[in-house]
């Protein structure tokens, strides 16, 4: 049987909390933890301005594909990207191997602030997740769960 | 990898549309996008070159319920087909847990599917996972062309491995069979995690479902 990592609703809240002060602090927006293929894995802040599905599967691909261009000058990887805009702006940070942060923020601060606090929060919850790692706990269900009917349909 | 959030009650996991150069996977994601209820579908995010080509990849983010209780979210990605962009493909494959391969069916293809597959086997090595045990089902594209191979053949050259997947002839610019193969994978990858797959159970026959099976029907 294969189970599918979880995150139990108590880790949800030790995420959040972690997330809400780094938002607190950073006055910024909203903030996204993904892992490098593209899976959001927690996420805290005003989430109505955008679809954060999407932002987590651009945000990943455009790190990956940095990490090339870090190699070209003799890096690993990039630790951190800036994506400057006109009001809106998005920071990202490297938490672990598996893992990236993700910071949208707006007018209310300023990018050395994000990027400040980013650095302990990022340590923070790497520390969380390695956690959640050893303890092992996966979820599986039975086939009965599963809907017997065709998942998606074509409505025409 | 797919995962589970508690707190939100969602599953997320990550379908990978793979295959050669302009087989057809963009228009997969298109035709979906385009016809499913848009309640249960994200915005399509195409990053292409001015001359439409995929440059790195398709992305539609689609909800259903599937399993009691829980929200589950499918993200579909295609990768770049031209061989130029195996770096691309490489970084789009991570964290897969199903893959829908799309074969373009027309004679003078078969050599670029053939090698398609062989680096889709590649790329997935490269991530510790074997073609063997990852959710899958195959494509025979463009049914509707007139230079195309029997069916027989493509299962002979594509589908001709111990473990024999579903297939499905498709016309992805009609629609033909598009969902039923996605929801063909998407029930294989349900069923990988499900507790009854701890029973041993003989394999289904493998079935090549025809271009005129109406839309949406079980296999």
């Amino acid at each position: 049987m294969n189970a599918i990592p979880c995150l139990t609703i108590d880790d949800v809240a030790s995420l959040d909390a972690v997330l809400a002060e780094f938002l607190k602090k950073a006055e910024a927006e909203l903030t996204v933890v993904i892992d490098r293929g593209g899976n959001v894995i927690s996420q805290y802040g005003d989430m109505t301005v955008m679809d954060v599905t999407i932002i987590a599967a651009l945000a990943a691909g455009s790190f990956a594909a940095t990490k090339e261009l870090a190699r070209r000058i003799g890096e690993v990887e990039f630790n951190a990207l800036y994506h400057q805009g006109n009001g809106s702006h998005i920071f990202m940070n490297s938490v672990d191997d598996d893992t990236i942060m993700i910071t949208v923020f707006g007018r209310r601060t300023t990018v050395g602030l994000v990027r400040f606090y980013s650095s302990s929060t990022a340590q923070s919850v790497g520390t969380l997740l390695k956690g959640l790692s050893r303890e092992g706990h996966g979820f599986s269900f039975d086939a009965s769960d599963v809907t017997a009917t065709p998942l998606f349909s074509d409505a025409g | 990898m797919s995962i589970i959030n508690y707190a939100s009650r969602e599953i997320q996991f990550k379908i990978v549309y793979y295959g050669p150069a302009l087989c057809g996977k963009t228009t997969n994601l298109g035709y979906i996008h385009q016809r499913i209820n848009p309640e249960n579908r994200g915005d399509l995010v195409s990053l292409a070159t001015a001359a439409d080509r995929t440059l790195f990849f398709d992305f539609l983010p689609l909800n259903a319920v599937v399993i009691k209780g829980f929200v589950t979210k499918f993200q579909l990605y295609t990768v770049p087909g031209q061989v130029i962009y195996n770096a691309t493909r490489q970084l789009v494959l991570r964290s897969v847990d199903g893959v829908v391969f799309v074969a373009d069916s027309q004679w003078e293809k078969m050599e670029e599917n053939v090698e398609s597959f062989k680096n889709l086997e590649d790329n997935l090595a490269k991530q510790n996972i074997s073609i063997d045990e990852i959710p899958y089902v195959i494509q025979y594209n463009k049914r509707d062309l007139e230079n195309v191979a029997p069916v027989n053949y493509l299962e002979y050259v594509l589908n001709n491995r111990k473990r024999r997947m579903q297939s499905f002839e498709v016309v992805s610019s009609t629609g033909q069979n598009v969902f039923a193969s996605l929801n063909a994978v998407s029930q294989i990858l349900l069923h990988k995690f499900s507790k009854q797959s701890d029973a041993p159970k003989t394999p289904p026959a493998p079935v090549v479902l025809p271009v005129d099976t109406p839309e949406g029907a079980t296999v």
